[in-house]
């Protein structure tokens, strides 16, 4: 209850300072309160945020599954990279702007990043549940692979740890409703990958809250033996759960590369970028809401997205120090308004002969 | 007699020391015959003058040959002529070697604390740029020559403990006093720490003659020195005493744990904290202290990285901290397995350049290797499972907690 | 112990065909630790059949058996005369069993509705949402057939200890249940709650469901079961009509001797006060009053027992006393000193011993060897650790010493604590505490899980320690433990102190009554002061 309240005054204070901030601009709109304020207002920035929030959201809400079954997803990193990298590599060598069996080549492209982002989960659940690994570390290692298959692969086939262009999806534009303001161009006139994101957060959150499935993810994770005990396969559950990990995973990279990026740069930390690990923080500062974790995504995308624009501006903005805010923020969540309690059983493997 | 001998083995697999090493061994060989099917596989969409051919497939890369570049290019091919010992790979190797055993030993400390410092590579990344800084300063003051080196490296080495140390303390000090886990806040701080020292860089510390992201070079003096005759060339950046202060520190730590009382402190601590507060251990500044402890291990890590390999700063960091994960958890987070895996992923990481150079296998291999290694590793319910396969081993003795028997 | 099919068939007292359960000739083996050892039990439809035996005994192994958690090594399951193999619960549970454990199976975070239904919940909209209404219809239905109030929208975490037991019993019935096995129903339970318990089970036979209650306490056997198995070892040694059974028969079979259930004290010069509680309250870690203002001393040479009902303040105060929980208000002097604010470590090293409740989680680290465990608590101490260095060498002998004098076996320092049994955990710990030369012993439990002749060698030395001028604060769930040993016996209920009482002097019935927070009638201050010194118990 005061996590909660604590919480809530935190997001009265941000508003406030966002109110002080509006009203400033609005009286010096030459200064760089002014400035900051247009690219908060500008339509592009806040298309920018969407596109940018789509890895992070999904991840976020594949992560809420995993962990809320008991198992700590950390690797939704590696989950990213490939799917990114799967989608973009499969719209190549089918041919960007055509078409296979009637579907745009970008769709299959983003139907097998699902795929493998899935196989990934797959493999990271069966060597959680099966043989009992250590979730923290299987989950690093998931992450450590990906960041060295995707530019192994990335070499062979473009011989460079980047990709060749496959370019975006067309934006899908409604017609009549996008000429409504504001709703119009951030919900009418946007990339699929916005939409899979909307629906999938909505889908997320229905899941969990009203079906049984959801319920029993819920127990998996908080007591395990009373699921057992009440008949339902607790194995099962969680398999079940780590792949809606993996899935919604996959859709987030295979929508961020084909919907933002149409390349992937397989070098260094990837186009990902930390974007995996933004999601696990943003679904502990949502406190495992998958609404929540969607508005928390648009929070940290609008940030980089604010960032980028500012920089166009020609502002000699401190970009590393920027990007750092996230993680800060989510430190900062984590110490001062309490601790996101984690499911009680989540990290442990469930041995159903114990007692 | 077969079954008396099936019988020793199973005692053997169930003992735990053997144990660990026999899964270790058990998870390097799995991965690389998992790695080696990778690569077969994927020469199959390489395209080659010349392969193996394969109902009508051409596959490219053989991986025998990868691994032979990967282990053996790694050591400077002994096998071949003209093989010397202080040769340029080996010197790499030993490099990585004594870099990953500073990170590996950070990581080890940690786990053994129970407390997951995934930060290694920040602490590193802190306590370097720290070390650079201070040297840099600090050699403005100091006369060049040996009289330099004796004081500008020790300190240049503390600098980065320093800073490392601080770096480490904050997670350490947020777990402690505001419950935070670690896990997160470790990784957070990673990207912290790369997002605050690049702007460090570009506000103070860049070297205002390169256009590379980096600090300038300390004195020649001020780089760890090498030892005369048998020691390797300065050009190869790599000191035999900054291996054997690498050992030192293992054998320390080792010492350590099993012998002083803030080491038992420690152990206990890491595998049951509630048993830690019974038997009166401050717990929180346990905490502090062993990630503190951790933390100055990544800068020293990092020190190194400065003071032998580059002699500067750069901002480009390599992921030496997440390899120490690797290390240490190879190591099963024993300080003087650190030594061994250490060497293990100096061989890789080394061999990795010679994959580059003498076959088309993209050298990211090695990364996707290590990878499965942790992974392999971390499963050993899976080797266990194979072992009672092979070996008919008795199911483990029933333990006080097991059963049903103790209602 | 089994019987031939010849018996089951003539029958002792039914048919098969009266029998809700018949397990026959049950074996189940972990690893080379035989749980259940050939075990027949028949149980009566609409009967209460009590399962009794001392902990260890089999008895929960022998329902994980019928309920489908373990697979049996050997014998038959019948139920309803129908021979069953159950492979997991949902087998058992489609044949009518359901199971209330003693770690209740529920899921705090959510709601009581939702546990009910938890794998069970009817759908609606093609299977696409669930249909809560429905499941509140059900409960609703449920509570008014066996006259059961529950909020069916509460959490579970935020609901008592009585009413998370209600909501399992509904949970069993909600499936469908006909036999409902109780694992030790009343180990959490107030005396109240424990009756409303007799209450239920009377309604429920009452209406045709059986039930099988396991229980290692003699008097809860007798008052409330049809018919009593009694387990000792993993095996059963035999049914009996409560009717026409002594309790001293009972107890026999249960122990397998006849059992000596008091410990002499010959009356000990008391010295002055090494421990004094002053108002000491403490807030757990849900922010609950658990301790309110209580005041206790212990005088040199003297035994304080606390006597209570697990969960009402006594783990807290004696975690306040030694050091693992800070009080919330109040102080805590030790020898003369106020160590409200010591560390642990400095109250161990001021000559404070402790055995803790949880031998596994506190008293000992499991994957640590018996040497390394020797020096828990000493590890700084100026006996092993003078210079920050431990000297393994002494601290081994020490081992020795401890493993040699308390007969911890197997009789080797060499194995982990993780390979000891219960009880021989349990001798070390003890063993470690008292060979600490203490002023203030607090043992929590001192003889949970340990052998009769273990218990009795336990007993002896608490004694000889407090001849010695030990203090000591003893915590017992075990009454006739704290009866005999203490000088005198405080009761705690809801974190105050009723009565501080003789414990010679108090009748069984007496002691339950405080236990449930009431005085029993004509009490007076005057009969029930302590016989030595002290004060305490002011809350009447």
């Amino acid at each position: 209850m005061s996590d909660l309240l604590s919480r809530r005054s935190a997001a009265v204070a941000l508003a406030v300072l966002a109110a002080v901030t509006i009203a400033a601009g609005l009286v010096f709109p030459d200064s760089w309160v002014g400035t900051v304020l247009s690219v908060l207002a500008s339509p592009g920035t806040h298309t920018a945020m969407l596109r940018l929030a789509v890895p992070i959201a999904l991840a976020a809400i594949g992560g809420i599954f995993a962990e809320k079954s008991g198992v700590i997803n950390i690797g939704l990193e590696g989950l990213l990279i490939v799917s990114a990298f799967s989608a973009i590599l499969v719209t190549f060598r089918l041919g960007a702007g055509e078409s296979t069996a009637l579907l745009s080549n970008h769709w299959w492209g983003f139907a097998v990043g699902v795929i493998v982002s899935t196989l990934f989960a797959l493999l990271f659940a069966a060597v959680c549940i099966e043989f009992e690994a250590d979730q923290i570390i299987a989950g690093l290692a998931v992450w450590l692979i990906a960041l060295g298959l995707a530019p192994f692969a990335s070499r062979i086939v473009f011989d460079s740890p980047n990709t060749g262009n496959v370019g975006t999806f067309d934006a899908v534009t409604v017609p009549v409703l996008s000429e409504v303001p504001v709703l119009g161009y951030l919900l009418f006139d946007t990339g699929p990958d916005v939409y899979v994101m909307l629906i999938a957060a909505v889908a997320g959150w229905y899941l969990l809250a009203r079906t049984r499935f959801g319920r029993w993810v819920e127990a998996s994770g908080e007591n395990p033996k009373a699921l057992d005990t009440a008949g339902v396969d607790v194995r099962k559950v969680r398999y079940a759960a780590v792949l809606l990990s993996g899935i919604f995973a996959g859709l987030g990279g295979a929508g961020f590369a084909l919907g933002q990026l149409g390349t992937f740069a397989g070098g260094g930390e990837t186009d990902i970028g930390g974007r995996g690990f933004i999601a696990i923080a943003t679904y502990l500062f949502a406190n495992y809401h998958p609404i929540g974790a969607l508005a928390g995504s648009f929070l940290f995308a609008g940030l980089d997205a604010v960032q980028i624009r500012l920089q166009t501006y020609g502002y000699a903005v401190p970009t590393e120090l920027i990007r750092t805010i996230p993680y800060v923020t989510v430190i900062a969540v984590l110490v001062l308004f309490g601790k996101t309690r984690l499911p009680e059983a989540a990290g442990e493997p469930y041995d159903p002969d114990e007692d | 007699m077969r079954d008396r001998i099936e019988g020793l083995i199973g005692r053997l697999v169930r003992a735990s020391i053997v144990e660990r090493v026999a899964i270790a061994a058990a998870a390097l060989v799995a991965a690389v015959v998992v790695g080696g099917v990778l690569v077969f596989v994927s020469g199959g969409f390489a395209s080659c003058a010349s392969g193996l051919d394969l109902a009508g497939w051409t596959f490219c890369y053989n991986p025998m040959q990868v691994y032979y570049e990967l282990f053996l290019g790694a050591l400077g091919h002994p096998l071949e002529g003209g093989w010397h010992v202080h040769n340029f790979s080996l010197a790499t190797t030993l490099r990585e070697t004594t870099l990953l055993a500073f990170a590996g030993l950070s990581v080890a400390v940690a786990f053994r604390a129970g407390l997951f410092n995934i930060g290694t590579q920040g602490q590193l990344v802190v306590g370097g740029l720290l070390t650079a800084v201070t040297v840099l300063f600090a050699a403005r003051f100091v006369p060049g020559g040996a009289v330099g080196t004796l004081v500008l490296v020790p300190l240049g080495v503390l600098a980065g403990a320093v800073g490392g140390g601080f770096y480490g303390a904050i997670p350490g000090a947020l777990k402690a006093y505001g419950g935070a886990n670690e896990v997160i806040t470790t990784i957070m701080l990673n990207f912290v720490a790369v997002g605050v020292t690049s702007t460090l860089l570009s506000w103070r510390f860049q070297d205002p003659e390169s256009a590379n992201p980096q600090t300038r070079a300390v004195p020649e003096y001020a780089e760890i020195p090498t030892i005369p005759v048998i020691g390797y060339s300065p050009r190869l950046d790599f000191s035999l005493l900054a291996l054997g202060f690498a050992v030192a520190l293992m054998v320390g730590l080792a010492w350590m744990l099993a012998r002083t009382s803030f080491g038992y402190e420690l152990r206990v601590s890491g595998v049951q904290p509630e048993a830690a507060r019974y038997g009166g251990v401050a717990e929180k500044r346990m905490t502090v202290a062993s990630m503190t402890l951790s933390g100055a291990l990544g800068g020293i890590a990092g020190a190194f990285w400065v003071l032998m390999q580059h002699g500067r700063w750069l901002e480009n960091v390599p992921s030496l901290g997440f390899d120490g994960i690797a290390v240490s958890i190879l190591a099963g987070n024993n300080p003087l397995g650190v030594g061994a895996a250490a060497f293990l992923f100096g061989v890789l990481s080394s061999g990795g350049r010679s994959i580059n150079t003498a076959t088309d296998v993209p050298p990211e291999l090695v990364g996707v290797v290590s990878g499965l290694i942790i992974l392999f590793v971390a499963m050993p319910e899976f080797f266990r499972m194979i072992g009672r396969q092979f070996l008919d081993v008795d199911e483990e003795p029933g333990r006080g907690t097991g059963g049903g028997a103790d209602e | 112990m089994s019987e031939s099919e010849g018996d089951t068939v003539a029958g002792r007292s039914a048919g098969e065909s009266d029998l809700a359960v018949h397990l026959d000739g049950i074996t189940k083996r972990f690893s080379d630790v035989v749980a259940n050892d050939d075990v027949d039990l028949r149980v009566e439809r609409g009967s209460v059949h009590a399962l009794l035996g001392e902990n260890g005994a089999g008895k929960t192994t022998l329902m994980n058996v019928l309920y489908g958690l373990y697979e049996p090594d050997e014998g038959r399951v019948v139920v309803d005369g129908r021979e069953r193999g159950f492979d997991r619960p949902r087998d058992a549970i489609d044949a009518g069993i359901g199971m209330i454990h003693q770690h209740f199976m529920l899921v705090d975070t959510m709601t009581v509705a939702e546990n009910v239904a938890l794998g069970n919940e009817p759908r609606k909209w093609f299977g696409l949402a669930v249909d809560r209404a429905r499941i509140d219809r059900e409960i609703r239905d449920l509570c008014d057939r066996y006259g059961f109030s529950v909020d069916p929208d509460a959490r579970i975490g935020d609901v008592s200890v009585g009413v998370r037991q209600r909501v399992e019993i509904i949970k069993a019935l909600y499936r469908g249940a006909d036999v409902l096995i109780l694992d030790e129903p009343t180990a959490v339970l107030t005396p109240q709650e424990v009756e409303d318990l007799y209450d239920v089970l009377a309604e429920l036979t009452a209406q045709g469901k059986t039930i099988i209650f396991i229980t290692h306490k003699l008097g809860e056997a007798t008052h409330a079961a049809d018919a009593i198995t009694v387990l000792r070892d993993g095996e059963s040694v035999g049914t009996v009509d409560p009717e026409g059974t002594s309790r001293a028969e009972l107890a026999e079979l249960m122990v397998g001797r006849e059992v000596l259930l008091e410990a002499e004290t010959e009356p000990v010069e008391t010295g002055e006060t090494v421990l004094s509680v002053a108002d000491l309250s403490v807030i757990d870690d849900r922010d609950v009053p658990v301790v309110s203002g209580i005041d206790l001393d212990v005088r040199a040479g003297e035994v304080v027992g606390i006597a209570g009902v697990d969960g009402n303040g006594q783990a807290e105060l004696v975690e306040a006393v030694a050091g693992l929980r800070t009080p919330d208000a109040g102080t805590v002097r030790f020898s003369g000193r106020d160590v409200t604010d010591w560390s642990r470590r400095k109250r161990i090293e001021s000559g404070m011993a402790y055995v803790p409740e949880d031998r596994q989680e506190r008293g000992l680290v499991m994957p640590f060897d018996l040497v390394e465990n020797a020096v828990l608590g000493s590890q700084r101490g100026p006996a092993f650790a003078g210079d920050g260095r431990i000297d393994w060498a002494a601290v081994r002998d020490h081992a020795e010493d401890v493993v040699g004098t308390y007969d911890v076996r197997p009789a080797t320092t060499d194995s982990e604590a993780a390979d000891l049994s219960g009880g021989n955990q349990q001798k070390f710990v003890v063993g470690r505490e008292l060979e600490r030369d203490p002023d203030l012993l607090v043992a929590t439990h001192p003889t949970r899980g340990v052998d009769v002749g273990s218990t009795e060698f336990v007993h002896d030395r608490l004694l000889e320690l407090r001849r010695e001028g030990v203090a000591t604060l003893l915590v017992s769930s075990n009454l006739e433990e704290v009866r005999s040993l203490s000088d005198r016996l405080a009761v705690i209920y809801e974190g105050e102190f009723v009565d501080v009482v003789d414990p010679d002097a108090v009748t069984e019935e007496e002691l339950g009554l405080l236990m449930a927070g009431e005085h029993p009638e004509g009490t007076t201050e005057s009969e029930t002061e302590p016989p030595v010194g002290g004060e305490g118990g002011d809350e009447r």
